[in-house]
C-alpha cells in the first residue's frame, strides 16, 4: 500500500495496513524526510521540495513510486489528491487500485453544482439556489432576487470555507461575486460560483457512509461540527445532540439514495445544513475518508479504513443497516499550531516538548514529537485528540481533564481554546450552530477553571528563572545529587 | 536576580517577574533539585517541596496542593494553562542584547518594554562604569533603572525626559 499523504493521517493508514498484514510505502517532501510517518512506513521514497505542488499533488511522481516499489494500491488520505478524479483515473489505467471511489462517481459528487443536480434527481432536500454556476453578476441578482436575501455565493470546487461569501443586501452581491470567483479561480483553478439561500443559524451536520462494489450501502450514523470558525471544523461530535433515531434514519436514508444513484463506493461523508425546525438540506459530497472520521469509528465500533481497504479489494461490507448500532459519545479537538491571541495565526516551528494525554476513553491521532519542525509549507494541524465515554457530559469533561495533561512546547497552539468552548454553557447545552464560535470568541466570555495561585505561578517562573540564569543548575542531575546530599544531611544527623 | 541571604541553608536569588501585567519579588534558592525549601513572594515566605523531574518541568508541593510546572519559553504551563512571564534583570537583559555588539564598539541601552523616560542619570560625553545607571522608564507603574552594559562614553542619548518608547528602542549609546 502506498500512501499518497503526510502528517496524522498517513500515519493512521499506516497502521491500518500494519494491522490487516499489509506493508507500507510512505512518499516525502524535502521537510518530511524525518516526519513519523515517514518512520513508520516499511518503504519510503522522496517526491520532490517542500511545496505540496511539487510533492504531494504530483500524481505523476507518486504512481512512478507504486511502480518502483511494486505498490498494489494507493491510499489519498484526505485533501491532497484524495478528491481529484483524473488521479484515481490515472491509477486504474496503470492497474494500481484507489482506495475511494470510481473516478466517475467523484466527478458527479465532487462538483458541488453537479451534486446539487444529482440530489435533486435522489430528490433530496437542499438549500434553495441555482444548480449551475452563475455566467455573470446579472444571473447572480436574478437568482439571488428570486429567493431572497440573505444568501451565499459558493465555489462548485470549493471547500474548506474558500470561495464563499454570506450577502445579505442587494447592493453588496456584486463585489461578493467577483471577491468569491477570484478566490475560487486562485484556490482551486475554477471561478465557477454559485449561490443559495442563506439557513440562519444552522448546524452543520454530515452522515458518514460506507459502500462496496456489489451494491451495498450503510450509513454510520451522524456527526455533529458546527462548531467552525471562518467554515474551518474546530470541534466534532457523534452522535449529535439534536439527532433523533427519526431525523437520523431520514437523513441517512437520503445519503444513501444519493450514493447508490451515482454508483458510488467507499467511505464518503454527506454533509446537511439543519435548522431549528430539524428541516434538513443537503449541502455536499465528500468523496473520502473525512478528518474527523475517529468519532464515527469510537460510536459505532468499526475501523473505517479497515473496511475502506476490505472493499477496495472487492470484499462486501461485513455489516447491514440493522448491525449499525450507535453507542457512548466523542468529541474530536482539532490541535493546530495557530495563535488564538493572535487572530489565528499559523505559527509554525519547533516543537520543544510534548506531553500527551492517556487514560481511559482518550485517543490521540497524532503525527508530531518533541524536536519535530512544524513545516510552514503544510495544514497546521498537529494532533486530533479524541475523547469517548458513555455520555457527551461525561465525554466533555473527559476531554478537558486530557486537556488539562497536555503540553506542547515551542509553538502556540489552540489548545487554551477549546478549554474555553468546552466550559461554555451553551456548548455544554448543546445551544450551537455554525455561528457559535465566532459569536463566543467576540463575546470574550471565559470561564476561570483550574487557574492556578499567583504565587505558584511565580515560584515556578523564579526557579525557572534562576535555572536558566546561571544562577543555580535546576537540572536532573543536580537534583539528584542534592536529594542525596540531603539523604546524607539526615544519616548524619541520625548518627 | 541578585544574591541575597540564605533560604532553608541554600545561597538564596532574587528574582523579579512580571506576569501577567503584575510584578513580583521572588526570592528562591539556588542549587535545589529536590526538597523543601523556603521561597518568598513579595515579603510572604511559604514552604514549597520542590522536585525536579527533567530539565524545564518540576512538581511543587504546596501546603499539601501539587503543581506539575512545565517551563516552554518565556512561560510556565501549569494544568493546561501557560502563564507568560518575563525577567527583570539587568543581567539578563545584557544577555539579550549582547548578540550583536561584542566588547568593543557601541553598545545601545534598549528599553526592555513599553514605557516613559522620567530621568537622564548621564549627558553626552559623560564617561561611565560598567552597571551605572543611565535612564530610568516607568512602565505599568514601576520605574526602572537601566544600566550600561559596559564602561564608556555616552556618545548619544536618544530620548528627552517625557519620551514615551517601545520595547527594543534605543535610549542611550555607550562607546
Amino acid at each position: 500500500m502506498l500512501i499518497a499523504n503526510r502528517g496524522e493521517i498517513a500515519l493512521r493508514v499506516i497502521r491500518a495496513c500494519r494491522e490487516m498484514g499489509m506493508s507500507t510505502v510512505a512518499v516525502y517532501s524535502d521537510a518530511d524526510r524525518g516526519a513519523l510517518h515517514v518512520l513508520h512506513a516499511d518503504e519510503a521514497y522522496r517526491l520532490g521540495p517542500a511545496p505540496a505542488a511539487e510533492s504531494y499533488l504530483r500524481g505523476d511522481l507518486i504512481l512512478e513510486v507504486a511502480r518502483r516499489a511494486g505498490a498494489d494500491a494507493v491510499h489519498p488520505g484526505y485533501g491532497f489528491l484524495s478528491e481529484n478524479a483524473d488521479f484515481a483515473e490515472a491509477c486504474a489505467a496503470v492497474g494500481v487500485i484507489f482506495i475511494g471511489p470510481p473516478a466517475s462517481a467523484m466527478r458527479v459528487l465532487g462538483s458541488k453544482t453537479r451534486a446539487r443536480q444529482a440530489a435533486d434527481a435522489a430528490e433530496m432536500p437542499r438549500v434553495p439556489g441555482s444548480v449551475r454556476g452563475l455566467a455573470d453578476v446579472a444571473e447572480a441578482e436574478r437568482v439571488a432576487a428570486g429567493i431572497g436575501y440573505p444568501v451565499m455565493l459558493k465555489a462548485a470546487a470549493g471547500g474548506g470555507g474558500k470561495g464563499m461569501r454570506a450577502v445579505t443586501k442587494p447592493e453588496d452581491l456584486a463585489g461578493a461575486f467577483s471577491a468569491a470567483s477570484s478566490e475560487a479561480e486562485r484556490s482551486f483553478g475554477s471561478g465557477e460560483v454559485y449561490l443559495e439561500k442563506l439557513i440562519e443559524q444552522p448546524r452543520h451536520i454530515e452522515i458518514q457512509l460506507m459502500a462496496d462494489e456489489h451494491g451495498n450501502c450503510v450509513y454510520l450514523g451522524e456527526r455533529e461540527c458546527s462548531v467552525q470558525r471562518r467554515h474551518q471544523k474546530v470541534i466534532e461530535e457523534a452522535p449529535s445532540a439534536v439527532v433523533g433515531e427519526d431525523l437520523r434514519r431520514r437523513m441517512g436514508e437520503a445519503a444513501v439514495r444519493l450514493a447508490l444513484s451515482a454508483g458510488y463506493v467507499n467511505a464518503g461523508t454527506v454533509e446537511f445544513l439543519v435548522d431549528a425546525e430539524e428541516n434538513f438540506y443537503f449541502l455536499e459530497m465528500n468523496t473520502r475518508l473525512q478528518v474527523e472520521h475517529p468519532v464515527t469509528e469510537l460510536v459505532t465500533g468499526l475501523d473505517l479504513v479497515h473496511l475502506q481497504l476490505r472493499v477496495a479489494m472487492g470484499e462486501e461490507l461485513p455489516i447491514l443497516q440493522e448491525d449499525v448500532r450507535l453507542r457512548g459519545h466523542a468529541i474530536e479537538c482539532r490541535i493546530y499550531a495557530e495563535d488564538p491571541e493572535n487572530n489565528f495565526f499559523p505559527s509554525p516551528g519547533l516543537i520543544t516538548r510534548l506531553v500527551q494525554p492517556g487514560g481511559p476513553g482518550i485517543r490521540e491521532d497524532c503525527a508530531v514529537f518533541a524536536g519535530w519542525r512544524v513545516p510552514l509549507d503544510y495544514d497546521p494541524m498537529l494532533s486530533k485528540l479524541v475523547a469517548f465515554a458513555p455520555t457527551r457530559e461525561m465525554a466533555i469533561d473527559r476531554m478537558l481533564r486530557a486537556l488539562g495533561e497536555y503540553v506542547i512546547g515551542g509553538i502556540k497552539t489552540n489548545l487554551g481554546l477549546f478549554r474555553r468552548i468546552l466550559m461554555d454553557e451553551d456548548f455544554r447545552a448543546a445551544r450551537i450552530d455554525t455561528g457559535y464560535l465566532e459569536r463566543l470568541l467576540a463575546s470574550g466570555r471565559t470561564e476561570a477553571r483550574d487557574v492556578a495561585p499567583e504565587e505558584i505561578v511565580a515560584v515556578a517562573a523564579a526557579l525557572f528563572a534562576a535555572s536558566a540564569g546561571g544562577e543555580s543548575v535546576l537540572a536532573g542531575d543536580a537534583g539528584e545529587e542534592s536529594r542525596w546530599a540531603a539523604a546524607g544531611r539526615r544519616e548524619g544527623l541520625r548518627l | 536576580m541578585g544574591r541575597g541571604g540564605a533560604a532553608g541553608g541554600f545561597a538564596a536569588v532574587t528574582v523579579w517577574l512580571e506576569i501577567g501585567g503584575k510584578k513580583h519579588r521572588v526570592q528562591v534558592p539556588s542549587g535545589v533539585g529536590a526538597g523543601v525549601t523556603e521561597c518568598v513572594v513579595d515579603g510572604r515566605a511559604m514552604h514549597v517541596d520542590v522536585r525536579v523531574l527533567e530539565p524545564g518541568v518540576m512538581s511543587l508541593v504546596v501546603e499539601g496542593r501539587q503543581y506539575r510546572c512545565v517551563l516552554d519559553g518565556d512561560g510556565v504551563v501549569i494544568d493546561g494553562h501557560r502563564y507568560g512571564f518575563e525577567v527583570e534583570d539587568p543581567r539578563s537583559l545584557r544577555g539579550r542584547r549582547g548578540g550583536g555588539a561584542g566588547a568593543e564598539g557601541p553598545r545601545p541601552v534598549k528599553a526592555p518594554m513599553p514605557g516613559r523616560v522620567v530621568r537622564l542619570l548621564v549627558e553626552v560625553g559623560d564617561e561611565v562604569a560598567e552597571g551605572q545607571g543611565v535612564v530610568v522608564i516607568e512602565a505599568m507603574k514601576m520605574q526602572n533603572e537601566l544600566k550600561a552594559s559596559k564602561g564608556g562614553r555616552v556618545g548619544k542619548i536618544g530620548v528627552s525626559v517625557g519620551d514615551t518608547v517601545g520595547a527594543g528602542d534605543v535610549l542611550v549609546v555607550v562607546e
